[in-house]
């Protein structure tokens, strides 16, 4: 199963490198095993790390199994008996606990000397309650996992121990034979002729040939070559059944590592998406908002240049300039009234060609079309990134305070500044509070408030107005817009009011 | 007047110059930046400087900064901003230190040439010049508070708004197509209302220009 779906996996994460993690090749790959292979194993860095890892491992496999099998045991007989189910739970949750730490220790010794480098499981998640405490510990997964692991992990800790040292010292002995019993003289004859033997270090077939002569220990020798060669292979084959295990039950879950992945690919999504459109703010305003003052300017100075009357227009300067600005500080749109009068005045004059008024009046349009345009271009802009959020979320609200129509206390408390596309979220999310407080819960006054709670950010919005707020409409676009970083949005709004909408989200996406 | 220009986009810089070189002021400089702002400006001692808020390295508000240093440390050197967005915060800062020659424009006010340079020449006589959508937005942010703004009649407070934006009692009354008189009877209640003392005139004028600013 997880080899038929391992290439599909590298493709997709191949394109998040941190993401990338230990995956069975997806077909067997058919080695050939070359006789300078099986003469550099012995000898080899992974060989000694294989062989240290089946050495270290018994004593903690030992004391691991012993003590998780009787917490688990005494667990499970008091659960079982009613009496003592209380303490049963607890001390069942402890062998689950204990299992996490002692797995683990383990995979920081995988990752040492096998190289196998596994992401542990998150946390057990918070609740609320002794009781839910206790749910959520006897149903953690990768607690239950690790107690598989550390269960099975003795037996297979003898076998790996076995496989490295039975094997090793047997080599040695062997071929240290002649060694021995030449210069050491370990094997003297005591009359009834000298006698050493093979070892053997397979636990069964024991009737090794018997050596007497100092020339046959040469074939324990030549038996020690043959072990030496030999050895690392059934310590390889012990420790690629723990990497097996290890994959299974230590190493995330499928489940769990495509959730992993996703949520990766999906904060690098929210936060990309951020980026490109504080760029685009900016392009826009290093870009087509620059051309069009530059165009409107070159407009303004185009009309005046075709306006030039000496006869009207240099008295009534003044009090134009004036008259314009004041118009400007009424109405946004203003420019429509200021353009006729001038018009008016220009035929007024008695400028003979009727080319200069239309002219002027042409280039009164495409003035008053490009301020247009640089309005509606500046409200874009804002709609896409408001320029107030790169000093941060609390300058951004304080901006959104000043602006509201009605009064607005704001209360920020913000130590740690989150992530951009978090501040945008909270930004867009506050500014629709304000709108929709403003538009339909006929309050006199609205307070925002901007709190940090254990890095996630909780902004409030509350207002004094009738109330009767539900889920829908606008308020879902906001749950949608929090929804994509694991935010949450709660409406508290009774008939008659107040009304408090709660978001809470994430320091970073 | 003698004025140092500090925009980083090339074309209105240009655009700038060439506009306040045909209307017989004299451009001593125009910049791309903050840091080269404050070197012209310590060389040229100008009248007043044109700055866009924001600018290279960071583009958020190295104008302001750099407007609230020459404010400081030439007194004599008027300081209009302006941007593509007005922002009050930006606005009450560079207020902060006094209303005297400092200006806070958005972009689009440069449409209007004949108003620019007009808002210009006032802030570079030590005037006020601040854009109605600034003003606006503060005077709905000083209508909400109880210091005597918020006794103030519709009326009123646009005479008080235009107070703030630098314009002289004649300049009002022909805005608003009223008299003269007109204009002075509102200014004298404003005073009244906002409880500033009959004294010097002028002095009055900036306190209650003050208030409603920093309200």
């Amino acid at each position: 199963m997880s080899e038929a779906r391992g290439p599909s996996e590298r493709r997709r994460t191949g394109a998040a490198p941190r993401t990338v993690r230990q995956v069975p090749p997806a077909v067997p790959v058919v080695r050939r095993v070359s006789v300078r292979t099986v003469l550099r194993t012995p000898f080899t860095r992974r060989t000694w790390s294989e062989a240290a890892y089946c050495v270290v491992g018994l004593p903690p496999a030992l004391v691991g199994f012993v003590l998780v099998l009787v917490l688990l045991a005494v667990g499970t007989a008091l659960t079982l008996s009613l009496l003592g189910a209380v303490v049963g739970l607890l001390l069942l949750t402890a062998a689950l606990g204990l299992a996490r730490v002692l797995a683990a220790a383990q995979r920081g010794l995988a990752a040492r000397l096998l190289g196998e480098r596994l992401p542990g499981p998150p946390p057990v998640p918070a609740a609320s309650g002794p009781l839910g405490r206790l749910d959520v510990r006897l149903r953690d997964g990768a607690g239950w996992r690790s107690a598989g692991y550390v269960l099975a992990k003795l037996p297979l800790a003898a076998v790996q121990l076995y496989a490295v040292l039975g094997l090793w010292v047997a080599t040695l002995l062997n071929l240290s034979l002649p060694l021995r019993w030449g210069l050491l003289g370990q094997y003297p004859d005591h009359g009834g002729g000298a006698e050493a033997s093979v070892v053997n270090p397979l636990p069964f077939g024991g009737g090794a040939p018997h050596i007497t002569t100092f020339g046959g220990t040469w074939v324990a020798f030549a038996i020690g070559v043959g072990l030496l060669l030999v050895a690392p292979w059934p310590a390889r084959g012990a420790v690629a059944m723990d990497r097996w295990l290890l994959h299974g039950l230590l190493g995330p879950g499928a489940l769990e590592s495509r959730v992993r992945d996703l949520e990766e690919t999906r904060a690098l999504a929210v936060d990309d998406s951020a980026a490109l459109l504080r760029r685009l703010e900016r392009d826009l305003h290093d870009g087509a908002q620059v051309r069009l003052v530059a165009l409107a300017m070159s407009l303004d100075m185009l009309r005046e240049g075709l306006g030039a009357d000496p006869g009207t227009d240099a008295p009534a300067a003044g009090g134009a300039r004036t008259e314009g600005g004041a118009e400007g500080a009424r109405t946004e749109g203003a420019g429509t009234e200021g353009a006729r009068t001038d018009g008016v005045r220009g035929d007024e004059g008695g400028r003979s060609p009727v080319d200069a008024a239309r002219l002027r009046r042409l280039a009164d349009t495409a003035h008053r079309n490009a301020t247009e345009a640089l309005s509606e271009l500046r409200d874009l802009a804002r709609g896409i990134h408001p320029p107030a959020l790169d000093d941060g979320l609390p300058d951004a609200l304080d901006t959104l305070a000043a602006r509201s129509v009605l009064p607005v206390r704001l209360t920020v408390d913000l130590p740690r500044r989150p992530t951009p596309a978090i501040e945008t979220i909270a930004y867009f999310c506050a500014a629709e509070l304000l709108t929709n407080a403003i538009k339909h819960s006929g309050a006199r006054g609205v307070e925002v408030e901007a709190a940090q709670r254990d890095g996630a950010i909780r902004l409030r919005v509350t207002d004094d107005g009738r109330g009767g707020a539900t889920l829908g409409g606008g308020l879902t676009g906001l749950l949608q817009r929090v929804r994509t970083v694991d935010g949450g949005l709660d409406v508290d709004s009774p008939e008659g009011g107040p009304t408090v909408v709660t978001v809470t989200l994430p320091p970073h996406a | 007047m003698r004025v140092v220009i500090a925009e980083d986009a090339a074309v209105l810089r240009e655009l700038l110059t060439e506009m306040l070189t045909e209307r017989g002021h004299e451009v001593c400089a125009a910049v791309p930046d903050a840091d080269a702002l404050r070197a012209a400006v310590a060389e040229h001692r100008p009248d007043v400087t044109v700055v866009d808020i924001r600018m290279p390295p960071t583009h958020t508000d190295e104008g302001l900064h750099a407007a609230i240093d020459i404010r400081r440390t030439h007194p004599g050197t008027g300081v209009l901003l302006f941007s593509q967005h007005v922002e009050t915060r930006y606005a009450a800062q560079l207020l902060a230190e006094g209303a005297a020659g400092v200006g806070y424009l958005l972009k689009d006010r440069v449409a209007n040439v004949a108003e620019f340079t007009d808002a210009l020449a006032r802030v570079a006589a030590g005037g006020t010049a601040l854009d109605p959508v600034i003003v606006t937005r503060l005077a709905a942010d000083g209508g909400r508070q109880s210091d005597g703004l918020g006794a103030l009649t519709e009326r009123e407070r646009s005479v008080l708004t235009m107070m703030a934006e630098g314009r002289t009692n004649a300049a009002i009354a022909q805005a608003l197509y009223v008299s003269a008189g007109t204009v002075e009877k509102h200014v004298a209640s404003i005073f009244g209302k906002l409880g500033l003392p009959a004294s010097e005139d002028h002095n009055r004028r900036v306190l209650a220009v003050l208030r409603y600013l920093r309200a």
